[in-house]
């Protein structure tokens, strides 16, 4: 699987546009051209698609064309010139993220995730409570009862519905029977048409409710008593028949996207619901499916959190890794003018380009990148999957997949860029610490 | 490189070597036998008055893989608390139950060990643990693949599939993974967990696939044994920490049919109901039971007193066991039809009866079983504690007095229960040297290591004496791996990355049609991408495979 080797032909493409991570895109490429593709979703397609018609890239110094090394050379001057870099966005593979880190802790800088919002919704549960989670083959497998929250999941996750929640074969039989109850924010518009066949039930409700539907949730469960007339949470009688059936259900799931929640304190939300499934398993069976890992999120921060102990949103300002979900979320650090330089990597895609900003910049950016503001030094990198081999951690956090190599046009890999880098301001003397560590 | 070692007191019981005087010499990264006169010697370390072994092994230590990661995003405050400043030559890192990955390398080098084992690889997360120990620097890494609560496996067993067969998944599960033995943790327990069954003994029968844990552990020991696989299988028996137990763990020891089986942490598993508590010491009817059967090897999993976290693929016990979060959170997970695992935070108190009592049951077990190369030096890491407290540990073992001053201080009516004060026996250098070296190299099939023999990798650990073996062992006077010096005076002096120890029995390839099968049926990724071939760990993960042989003596 792990070569140089261009696959022209493969019917097992991993793809990194979102975190379902689906692995069965059938590929056919003609000299670093795309020739046909199956079983990819419409963000698939595009995905493919925008990478394959971006080529001859060079890196642009101030927006003028340059070599690799002076590139190279004009960044290392900036990082040098910095006392509090700050490197963000990070969509990348996995040792994309190892070298990144190996640089952050030789200059000192602080670390985030371009979701780093949205991740730390359910980070901080995790930090704070703990929760009870499942995956996607034992979802596919187990589940007699699918509990939707937010009305997003589909739309961010295009195959969910055709990989986890309701495949045409499953292990058991209890699994068949499965079904699907959408709580969120469903208006009057039709359901998404690969739900319509199935069966499902909806309790439309507001974002901003969520919350308290789902206090109310557990208090069902729990047989404390509840006013059901509450007008806040909508269908009272509802959420009562839903609870009797998490109660009765053989293995139900509760999923959401921490992204949709982008709404005041949502991690209580998530907690809520994390709550609600480790509750549920007292007398019964179930589990938490949190959906996440585009963009790289759950990569970067699996690597981040074995290396560094923590999580990202960690700082390597003092010599030592600090994490504060608060002081070091990326958008902060720029506005306040805390950081003096930034180090903007996104290998993905072309739309996910750095904010306009005063800072010395330097973007290691997917080669269709477009820019609002030109950053002092762009240099184009190689998408893992399509330019290089990598490995990408799906939703579950469980499965790190493995990324072909489908064309070669000469785009570095983000790895080789950041120890290039490295490199240069190691032969400079650059590193705040010096030594073999560097 | 010629290098000589010259005058040290050598303990090296695979060699028979117990605590002679003499020189070691190594060129380049292997121990060769004297060189003749005309060769140059390019450095001489003095070492009269010092201790020489080869370097420690640990055969279970939760090092990598997803559980860890969760404990440390879980536990923030372990990492806040243990903070390690990167420095000219180390990076930065930190923490103490859960440390990261490169904290974890330089402390275990800083220990003088040389190669450390993950014993709870889950197939589906091979990757990860693998990426994880590629980066523990300075040490030789290697895993256990978790097989036995997978539906793949019960259901062949269901279906009453061919010994072969069982033998062929195995087998590919061990390529496929990158893995040097199998584990079994909570036979079939963990998959009925998801079936709502909250306790699976021995001889229960699995709620859908009708099959018993004994069958499970006779198959899997059966597997290992035909294949030629040198680690017999490793078994986290059923009923973790549940008063009683010890009847689990002796019923799971027969399971094996005379087979070799090894116990893991068997300290958890070594459960009494005896006393006005219903919870007392089970440590000598284990202790006989190992000392009788020579087919059985057990490691300890020593708890000691104060914070860390217990991570464990037993879903099942660790849900029940949340109860006693601290602090309180936890979280679990039911994992790709295959397994599962828990993350609970414990903090062990020795005023607690029951971990008082813990406490002496796990040293009744080490001075209880009689051959040293049956026993092994664990805390399971970091579940019984974290695996920096091995030389306190040695020291418990070596000197009956420190022993019994710290037996004097827990909770009194676990001190007057337990048999520690009347158990007279202190463990010899050379019994250490059996326990951390020559046995887990043997048991694991490592031939390269554990031993001072010319043609062993040069994986040598030098002690000062000192009469005090807690000091003695925390900080070596200098380490060598693989010929390089790494460490001296207890701090890294050489950062270098290890590799990774795998074995390859020999299988039916036909059996990945059968497994592409259930796999296309039922799995959410492609068989294809779910093997990792030696590329990928070299190029890719970062860590090269280094292949060990399987017994000669197939039967």
């Amino acid at each position: 699987m792990w070569n140089n080797k261009i696959d022209q032909t493969t019917h097992t493409v991993t793809c990194p546009s979102c975190g379902l991570s689906c692995d069965d895109l059938q590929i056919e490429t003609n000299n670093g051209h795309l020739k046909s593709m199956r079983n990819g979703c419409d963000k698939a397609h595009a995905f493919y698609q925008t990478a394959f018609s971006n080529i001859d890239k060079s890196p642009l110094i101030d927006g003028t064309p340059s070599s690799l090394d002076e590139a190279i050379e004009r960044s290392a001057e900036l990082l040098q010139e910095s006392s509090s870099p700050l490197f963000a966005g990070l969509a990348t593979d996995v040792n994309g993220m190892r070298s990144i880190l190996s640089l952050a802790d030789c200059c000192g800088a602080t670390l985030d995730h371009m979701n780093g919002d949205a991740s730390l919704r359910n980070l901080r549960v995790v930090q704070d409570s703990g929760w009870f989670t499942t995956t996607f083959t034992e979802v596919r497998n187990r589940a007699d009862l699918i509990l939707l929250v937010g009305s997003q999941c589909m739309e961010r996750f295009p195959r969910l519905v055709e990989r986890v929640l309701h495949p045409t074969e499953t292990l058991l039989d209890q699994a068949r029977e499965r079904k699907l109850v959408l709580l969120g924010p469903w208006g009057s518009d039709p359901l998404p048409e690969e739900l319509t066949h199935l069966n499902t039930l909806t309790i439309p409700l507001d974002l901003e409710r969520l919350g308290d539907a789902v206090a109310m949730l557990r208090a069902l469960i729990a047989g404390r008593p509840v006013d059901l007339d509450r007008p806040d949470v909508g269908d009272g009688d509802g959420l009562k028949a839903l609870a009797s059936e998490l109660k009765a259900a053989k293995y139900s799931v509760i999923c959401w996207s921490a992204a949709e929640f982008d709404l005041p304190h949502s991690d209580l939300l998530i907690q809520g619901l994390a709550e609600l499934a480790k509750e549920l398993n007292n007398e019964s069976r179930s589990a938490a499916l949190p959906l996440a890992g585009t963009q790289a999120d759950i990569t970067s921060n699996q690597v981040c959190t074995w290396q560094l102990g923590y999580p990202l949103r960690t700082s390597l300002q003092r010599g030592y890794p600090q994490h504060d979900p608060h002081l070091n979320r990326w958008q902060d650090l720029i506005e306040r003018n805390e950081s003096d330089f930034l180090l903007w990597v996104s290998s993905l895609s072309p739309d996910a380009s750095p904010p306009p900003c005063d800072l010395p910049g330097v973007v290691l950016g997917h080669p269709g990148m477009a820019f609002e503001a030109l950053p002092a030094v762009y240099i184009p990198v190689g998408v893992p999957g399509i330019d290089h081999q990598g490995h990408w951690y799906r939703s579950d956090a469980v499965c790190s997949l493995p990324l072909g190599k489908l064309r070669e046009i000469g785009l570095p890999a983000v790895s080789h860029v950041v120890r290039l880098l490295h490199q240069k301001l190691r032969s400079n003397s650059a590193c705040l610490h010096g030594g073999a560590a560097c | 490189m010629l290098i000589k070692l010259e005058g040290a007191r050598i303990y090296d019981p695979a060699n028979n070597i117990n605590g002679e005087i003499g020189d070691l010499y190594v060129r380049d990264n292997m121990i060769v036998a004297k060189p003749s006169d005309s060769e140059t010697i390019h450095k001489t370390y003095a070492l009269a008055g010092k201790i020489v072994m080869a370097g420690a092994i640990d055969l279970h230590t939760h090092i990598g893989g997803g559980k860890v990661n969760i404990a440390r995003t879980m536990l923030p405050e372990d990492q806040r608390d243990n903070v390690m400043p990167r420095t000219e030559l180390t990076r930065s890192g930190g923490g103490h139950a859960a440390p990261s990955t490169l904290t974890a390398g330089y402390r275990y080098a800083e220990m003088g060990y040389t190669s450390c084992f993950e014993p709870a690889v889950l197939p589906a997360n091979a990757r990860q643990a693998h990426m994880e120990m590629a980066d523990t620097p300075m040490i030789d890494t290697g895993g256990y693949a978790m097989l036995g609560n997978d539906d793949l496996l019960l259901q062949l067993i269901a279906e009453g599939a061919e010994q072969q067969t069982i033998n062929d998944y195995v087998a590919w599960t061990l390529q496929a993974t990158q893995c040097i033995g199998i584990k079994v943790v909570n036979p079939g327990g963990i998959n009925a967990f998801k079936f709502n069954q909250r306790a699976l003994d021995v001889d229960d029968t699995h709620p859908h696939y009708q099959i018993t844990p004994r069958e499970i552990v006779t198959k899997l020991s059966r597997a290992l044994h035909e294949l030629a696989v040198p680690h017999p299988l490793h078994v986290h028996a059923s009923n973790l920490g549940v008063p009683g137990n010890y009847l689990s763990t002796l019923a799971t020891m027969d399971a094996a049919d005379g087979l070799p089986i090894h116990l893991t942490h068997i300290q958890f598993h070594s459960y009494g109901t005896e006393g006005d508590r219903k919870f007392s010491s089970s440590a000598a009817e284990i202790a006989e039971a190992v000392n009788k059967r020579a087919n059985v090897s057990i490691d300890v999993g020593q708890i000691m007193f104060g914070q860390t976290v217990t991570i464990s693929g037993d879903t099942m016990s660790q849900h029940a066991n949340h109860i006693h979060a601290h602090p309180n959170k936890w979280t679990c997970m039911d994992i790709e039809c295959e397994a599962g695992c828990g993350v609970v935070p414990f903090r062990y108190r020795d005023k607690n009866f029951v971990n008082a009592l813990q406490w002496a049951i796990g040293l009744e077990l080490f001075l209880m079983v009689d051959d040293p190369w049956r026993v092994f030096l664990t805390t399971d890491h970091p579940n019984g504690a974290p695996f920096t407290s091995y030389p306190h540990l040695i020291r418990l073992l070596m000197d009956r007095s420190f022993r019994n001053d710290l037996l004097a201080e827990i909770n009194p009516d676990a001190g007057s229960l337990s048999h520690l004060s009347s158990l007279q026996r202190e463990y010899s250098l050379y019994e250490i040297a059996v326990m951390t070296r020559a046995a887990p190299a043997r048991i694991l099939g490592l031939s390269d290591r554990g031993h001072l023999a010319p043609g062993a990798l040069a994986d040598i650990t030098v002690y000062h004496q000192h009469e005090d073996p807690q000091q003695m062992f925390a900080k070596p006077m200098l380490v060598f791996k693989a010929g390089e010096l790494i460490v001296e005076e207890g701090r890294i002096s050489k950062p270098v990355n290890g590799t990774t120890q795998v074995v390859r029995p020999e299988y039916d390839p036909g059996i990945e049609k059968q497994i592409g099968r259930w796999f296309e049926r039922y799995h959410t990724i492609s068989l294809p991408n779910f093997a990792i071939s030696d590329d990928e760990m070299a190029e890719g993960i970062g860590s090269p495979v280094s292949v060990h042989p399987c017994r000669e003596n197939r039967p």
